[in-house]
């Protein structure tokens, strides 16, 4: 991760809105994680302790629950969050290449946000439509049989658009 | 209902809600478990204790599957011992390979669970993880590669002593337990209190320091020499060295816990600046010289200045640290060889106000309750002291009920506390104006009608007149009195009266005031008027300043009082406030002071104490008191000699000595009676165990308790029915004296304390006392924390 990311401030009034929602509820913390990292973006390392505070439970129970999910981040993510399939069919059929451009086009190591948060790179393990393989996800969106070619098209357009 | 089940072919009965675990236990099969301890919720986590349901074939966990009628269980069936190895083996694929030098040898449960299964060589790919070795701090050395994620050190950290400094940390093989931030401890909110290191299985989690390395050749159980909560700890020892303390098994105060003090602290007895000879002030000089020339000194000069000036001009010190055997000697030597009245004792001070006030009010002055009642009851009122530094053990038990068992706390206190956060309210009266707020609070609670009416009426006494004597105490009066807001009080009032159950625990910021007797029969009045006493999750707690304070109170080390608080016959001697002020003005010519420091607590002692004309002292260290003497006589530690301690709940609980004094110096009793010797006075004991023999004769509290009964967790006085433990929770069949007795509150507004504000010490929970025990401990001194 490059340290010279400047995060945009984590909104904690906001976060105190969400964790005043979930007081007092039973087992209330991942659906407030899950509302945090949606409404904010991301979870930041000083929210753990008013979330904790918030359910009740230690700031190092929080921290190891967020830990233990991929689907939570501390850090600041990309506007788009770009995940690689490296599943096996992906793979058979040239998904490295496709990594190794994606990773070359959008100059980011697997796990890294761009500077100026436009772009998160990730892999997946498998996305469940081998049959288009390779494939990629852009946010909701979907796409396969990839080429060079086509990854060029896919973020040339998005770049304009 | 008893459970039936078949183990090991052999047909076995248990409870319902019991494990496997627990019934094999019981029975005498051995289970190996990594991650279960009988102090923590079962969890499940290393799966070595599998064992096969023969019905249908299942591998259960055995530390959390309850028993079920008619279960088939085989505990060492092939499957169950090739899943064993193969768990073992796997933990050993990623652990580090260097058993041979790691200091947890033969201590490794890991290690001895792979030997126990003849697990040798491990056929799988080892992926170790990296060393890590993290040791900033004095107490604790981490190296999480040898950790094996039973999550022991996690769990005691939130079960039992509630801090929560650790979870897990990531996912998978990178997952390890780790601080928020993943700092290291030093930077984290934990207290070293040395519970993960005392239960972790493997090497992760050490001792920093190590005075002996390998097998240590012996154990030895004892007591605690820090606070008044008489932590039952095992030394374990190799050669004449203490090298590491640990919680000990049985009914303890402190179940599998200690603190900082009790796990690192011990430490300042091996100090090299510990007196090994007696020493002789000449020309301002101290001067080594033998027992003989040091005691004949003592005694002519005693004899010298009783004959000139009388008895009465000397005056002795006994001390809240050293044991019951000890101060009763002195009391002893001080009433009947040298026949002065004038005996004190370190931390009496405080007591006074609990002898006052709980005394007079229910009968005896102590604490009526075991620790484990704190957890048991609804509502905590926590006044004047932060137990988190002060008795630990009681700090772990509050924050247990308040986290896990709902239980609400009340704290009122001038000053901040750690338990604060933890309050559902908090009432900072002005200082010296409790008693106002306890009043208050008690009429308003009469007012609503929310007294416990048939308590009172059938085991009480006085209450016409106390509730009269109580309407001084209006609302608006007293918020203006205490500086509290009447909703506040109100609020209290009836958090307090209408729980089931409601512990009353008090400290040194009451007991020290002027007024702290008003204050604890005003608490006392409290417990009576919700009916809070006799009963379990009930009672009042008077926590001590130090590991004795209760015995020294208790052996008689007081002016007023001979052993067992029988009242003196012919007039109270002087209390240590009255001997500095006798010896100012020249009346009191000799003192001898056993184990206290008072120039390092009492402003102006110093100057006092280094004018009077003969000064004996006896300690471990040449303290700022030692340093004034005209002789000093060096004195066994804690792990030095036998004896009882009375620690704050009334247990009374053996010292047993577990290495040799350092050079010439000698258990304190040994002093007193090698001294009444050179007075010509026989004391004829020939160990710890007969002057204790003695005072279970003499002393009516102390009746029924010898060594011989004494198991872990001690002896509850008054031992008078017969039970081996003692009486845990006083007055469960009545009060002593037929009832408890309200007292009448007198309108009072005084602020006036014994010791002004900024006088006092504050402690830490790496710094308390009066810089004999902790200032001396390498590893306790080593922090610097800011108060």
């Amino acid at each position: 991760m490059s340290g010279d990311i400047k995060a945009p401030e984590f909104d904690f009034d906001r976060l105190e809105e969400i964790i005043a929602r979930y007081k007092g509820q039973k087992w209330s913390l991942i659906p407030l994680l899950q509302e945090v990292q949606r409404e904010l973006g991301y979870i930041s390392p000083a929210a753990i302790k008013p979330i904790a505070e918030g359910v009740g439970m230690f700031p190092s129970q929080v921290q190891g629950v967020v830990s233990f999910y991929t689907g939570l981040h501390t850090t600041p993510r990309g506007r788009n969050v770009v995940k690689v399939c490296r599943g096996t069919a992906c793979h058979v059929r040239g998904g490295k290449t496709i990594l190794k451009i994606v990773k070359q086009r959008l100059a980011l190591e697997e796990g890294e946000t761009s500077p100026d948060l436009e772009y998160t790179l990730e892999t997946v393990a498998c996305i469940g439509v081998c049959a288009l393989a390779p494939n990629m996800v852009i946010n909701n969106d979907t796409y396969g049989q990839l080429n060079p070619k086509k990854l060029n098209q896919i973020f040339s357009s998005r770049s304009r658009g | 209902m008893a459970i039936t089940i078949t183990l090991d072919g052999v047909e076995v009965s248990g409870n319902p809600g019991m494990t496997i675990l627990d019934l094999a236990q019981e029975s005498g099969v051995h289970i190996p478990t990594l991650c279960h301890d009988p102090h923590l919720v079962s969890y499940g986590a290393c799966r070595i204790c599998l064992v096969e349901n023969e019905q249908n074939g299942a591998l259960l966990a055995s530390c959390v599957s309850p028993i079920a009628p008619g279960m088939v269980i085989n505990t060492r069936s092939e499957k169950v011992m090739a899943s064993r190895r193969t768990i073992i083996k796997m933990m050993l694929a990623s652990h580090p390979d260097n058993c041979m030098v790691c200091d947890k040898g033969n201590r490794c449960q890991l290690r001895q669970i792979a030997t126990e299964l003849g697990v040798g060589w491990v056929d799988f790919q080892r992926i170790p993880h990296p060393a890590e070795i993290q040791d900033l701090n004095p107490f604790i050395e981490r190296d999480l590669s040898k950790c094996i994620l039973c999550a022991k050190c996690i769990r005691a950290c939130q079960e039992l002593v509630v801090e929560g400094v650790i979870d897990y940390f990531n996912r998978g093989f990178p997952s390890k337990p780790a601080t928020v931030g993943n700092t290291p401890l030093e930077l984290s909110n934990c207290t070293f209190c040395g519970t993960c290191v005392n239960l972790c299985p493997t090497g992760a989690l050490q001792e920093k320091v190590k005075p002996h390395h390998g097998s240590t050749a012996k154990v030895v159980s004892t007591i605690c020499g820090f606070c008044g909560c008489g932590c039952n700890i095992d030394l374990e020892v190799s050669g004449n060295l203490v090298v590491r303390a640990k919680p000990s098994e049985g009914d303890t105060p402190n179940g599998a816990t200690l603190c900082v003090r009790g796990s690192y602290g011990f430490d300042y007895i091996r100090s090299p600046h510990r007196l090994t000879q007696p020493l002789i002030k000449v020309d301002g000089d101290f001067k080594p010289a033998s027992w003989d020339e040091a005691l004949n000194m003592v005694a002519g000069k005693l004899s010298e200045i009783k004959s000139a000036s009388g008895a009465e001009s000397l005056a002795f010190f006994g001390s809240s640290k050293c044991t019951n055997e000890d101060n009763y000697l002195l009391q002893k030597f001080a009433r009947e060889v040298i026949g002065t009245p004038n005996i004190d004792s370190g931390g009496s001070v405080y007591n006074l106000a609990s002898r006052n006030g709980l005394g007079g009010s229910l009968g005896f002055a102590a604490s009526t309750s075991p620790i484990s009642d704190i957890e048991q009851s609804e509502v905590i009122l926590l006044v004047g002291d932060d137990p988190t530094t002060s008795a630990p053990q009681v700090g772990y038990a509050i924050k247990r009920a308040v986290r896990y068992k709902k239980a609400s706390l009340i704290v009122v206190n001038s000053q901040d506390t750690g338990l604060a956060s933890s309050a559902r309210l908090s009432l900072s009266p002005e200082p010296g104006t409790e008693d106002a707020l306890f009043n208050g609070i008690m009429r308003m609670i009469i007012d609503n009608g929310i007294w416990h009416k048939s308590f009172v009426s059938e085991k009480t006494a006085g209450f016409d007149k106390f509730s009269k004597s109580l309407s001084g105490y209006a609302p608006e009066q007293v918020e203006r009195i205490t500086g509290v807001a009447s909703s506040k009080i109100q609020d209290a009032a009836r958090l307090f009266a209408q729980a089931r159950c409601a512990v009353i625990i008090y400290g040194s910021g009451i007991t020290r005031q002027i007024a702290g007797d008003r204050m604890v029969a005003s608490l006392a009045d409290l417990a009576l008027l919700t009916g809070n006493i006799g009963k379990a999750g009930a009672g009042i707690f008077a926590l001590q300043e130090e590991n004795n304070g209760l015995g020294a109170s208790d052996m008689g080390c007081l002016p007023d009082f001979l052993p067992g608080y029988q009242p003196v016959a012919n007039g109270a001697g002087l209390a240590l406030s009255g001997m500095l002020e006798q010896a100012k003005s020249g009346n009191i010519k000799g003192m001898y002071i056993m184990g206290e420091n008072p120039v390092a607590l009492i402003p102006g002692s110093g100057e006092i104490l280094s004018s009077i004309d003969f000064l004996v002292v006896q300690d471990l260290f040449l303290t700022d008191t030692a340093k004034l003497a005209s002789v000093v006589l060096p004195a066994a530690s804690f792990a030095e000699k036998d004896g009882t301690f009375t620690n704050f709940e009334r247990r009374v609980q053996r010292v047993r000595s577990a290495v040799d004094p350092p050079g010439e110096s000698l258990p304190d009793w040994q002093i007193i009676q090698k001294l009444a010797g050179a007075m010509g006075h026989s004391m004829p004991y020939s160990s710890a165990q007969e002057i204790m023999d003695e005072i279970a004769a003499r002393v009516p509290l102390y009746k029924g308790i010898n060594y011989a009964d004494i198991a872990p967790g001690g002896i509850f006085w008054p031992r008078t029915n017969g039970n081996r433990f003692g009486t845990r929770r006083l007055y469960e069949d009545g009060f002593a004296q037929g009832f408890g007795r309200f007292s009448v509150a007198e309108l009072r507004e005084g602020k006036e304390r014994v010791v002004p504000d900024e006088l006092v010490p504050r402690r830490t929970v790496f710094q308390f006392g009066s810089g004999v025990r902790c200032a001396m401990s390498e590893r306790l001194s080593a922090v610097r924390v800011d108060v």
